[in-house]
């Protein structure tokens, strides 16, 4: 009863298809049942083109399903809401605005007084570690600069769910390391529910608590690992490295993932611990 | 180094050349000599005034021109209906050269300064509209999604973020457009203004003045080229962005 109370986003027999060459629909996700707790991190593992990403357009409300429904707190999706925020990988800061006026971007757009959320966005600003480049523009950041205001302009209004569009597949390793503990750290602050779609195994594994693999088209829910263990924050532990190299495998063959089960059955128990 | 050539070829006076292209050594002292006044009698005036009136009206109607593309353009994208019917139309009227709207606009408006203001804004206008209809089909869509997403209502998805979207390649538009409405309104002046740099070269013309003529001639080229170099000012302080 409790796991349903706390269910803040729950995707139902979801569907999705786009018109294709000849009148023919192409599929690109079936049958996808997912339900995210509230506070939790959930990666979207996936290769590219699967569908992942449709996935989360969908859940965002930025496409509507060709059936099932998407709830949020129990009720029907129906298009976009402040209650979920979005990050894309290419980060759409605002040009024409400087670090300050991107972050309190959403509180001016619903016509908020500034005094009413200066302080705020000021505050954030130096959450983030940016408070000496609040009068910046956005040429004037480097990648990891931007993705770090185009996430605190997402948490500014307080959103639900935050989800993320593979939004450090552009970075350097260093860069997307220190922003993979960024996000991290935000995520254990404020407490926000966070679901990150990847296709980098090593960043699913490291960040999430529940993961998520999505088989190629059409997409669909292959595989599902919750309560991740202390080991797993570690990409050097052996059980990383085991289910990380499992992983890959699983994204190799997605079709034999069926024949994987003695592995699970090894795999789940330790990760329950 | 060409007004040196210039001034060389131009200080023999054997020259045939040197009759209707005087040197810049003949025609710049009509300036002080006549006291910065042009024309005869009552109907002479200051060649400041001239420059003056010439740059208001260019202004004018590039002022209006801006304005009006960015509303009818913004509002011709609210509609795939209006996008389909009005910008054919202004496709076919934006080839029409400037000068072309001077017989009509002097019936309309008689010889006034509505005239001028009126043919340089039939020489933008139609550019310009459709070049902001161009720029909002370019709007990176995330741009509008991240508005959307943040709880922006549509009225302030426009004002903040398609307008500032636009605005700087609708005004880099404007700013190439300038010769077209400098060399519109040269035309406007010369159909019979009394006043404005075209008025000043249409007067040396009916004085046989060839030192006027070309005193005339060069203020507009300096003129444009400072009115050109302002806008790009303006670009690079005020729109500087892109998306």
């Amino acid at each position: 009863m409790n796991q349903v109370s706390s269910t803040v986003l729950s995707c139902q027999n979801l569907y999705k298809s786009f018109p294709g060459d000849r009148k023919r629909e192409t599929i690109v996700l079936s049958d996808v049942n997912l339900d995210i707790t509230q506070g939790s991190f959930v990666t979207i593992l996936g290769q590219s083109g699967g569908g992942k990403s449709t996935l989360l357009k969908l859940m965002g409300g930025f496409l509507s399903p060709s059936s099932g429904q998407i709830l949020l707190h129990g009720q029907a999706l129906k298009g976009t809401t402040p209650e979920i925020g979005m990050v894309f990988q290419d980060q759409n800061l605002y040009p024409w605005m400087n670090v300050e006026q991107n972050i309190g971007f959403g509180f001016r757009v619903r016509g908020d007084k500034p005094v009413t959320y200066r302080h705020l966005v000021r505050d954030l600003i130096d959450h983030v570690g940016l408070s000496h480049a609040g009068k910046l523009y956005p040429h004037q950041l480097s990648g990891g600069m931007k993705q770090r205001v185009a996430i605190a302009r997402s948490i500014a209004v307080k959103p639900d769910v935050l989800l993320l569009d593979e939004p450090f597949s552009a970075l350097d390793v260093q860069l997307r390391r220190r922003l993979q503990d960024f996000l991290r750290t935000i995520w254990q602050e404020t407490s926000t529910t966070i679901v990150l779609v990847t296709h980098n195994v090593e960043e699913a594994i490291l960040l999430g608590q529940k993961l998520i693999v999505v088989g190629d088209r059409p997409g669909q829910i292959i595989e599902e690992i919750s309560s991740f263990a202390p080991e797993f924050r570690d990409r050097y532990h052996p059980k990383f490295l085991e289910l990380q190299r499992y992983l890959e495998s699983v994204l190799e063959r997605n079709s034999t993932i069926n024949n994987n089960e003695q592995y699970q059955e090894k795999m789940i128990p330790s990760l329950q611990k | 180094m060409l007004v040196a050539i210039w001034e060389w070829v131009g200080s023999n006076p054997a020259n045939p050349v040197t009759q209707v292209l005087p040197p810049p050594s003949r025609f710049l002292p009509v300036l002080f000599e006549s006291d910065f006044k042009i024309g005869l009698g009552s109907q002479s005036t200051s060649i400041h005034h001239s420059i003056f009136v010439t740059l208001l009206r260019v202004f004018s109607g590039m002022t209006i021109a801006f304005i009006g593309s960015l509303l009818c353009g913004m509002l011709i994208s609210l509609s795939k209906w209006s996008e389909l019917f009005i910008l054919p139309i202004l496709g076919l009227i934006a080839p029409i050269a400037p000068i072309a709207w001077v017989p009509l606009a002097l019936v309309v408006f008689g010889i006034s300064n509505l005239t001028a203001i009126f043919i340089v804004f039939m020489g933008v206008f139609f550019t310009l509209t459709i070049a902001t209809v161009a720029e909002i089909k370019r709007i990176p869509e995330n741009l509008l999604i991240t508005a959307q997403n943040l709880g922006g209502n549509e009225l302030n998805r426009w004002r903040m973020v398609i307008l500032p979207s636009i605005l700087p390649g609708v005004f880099t538009l404007l700013r190439l457009n300038f010769i077209a409405a400098w060399m519109a309104v040269l035309a406007a002046e010369m159909t019979g203004l009394r006043d404005g740099l075209g008025a000043v070269v249409m007067t040396g013309r009916n004085l046989f003045n060839s030192d006027l003529i070309l005193l005339g001639i060069c203020i507009i080229g300096i003129t444009g080229f400072a009115m050109d170099r302002l806008l790009l000012l303006i670009q690079q302080k005020f729109f500087w962005w892109r998306v």
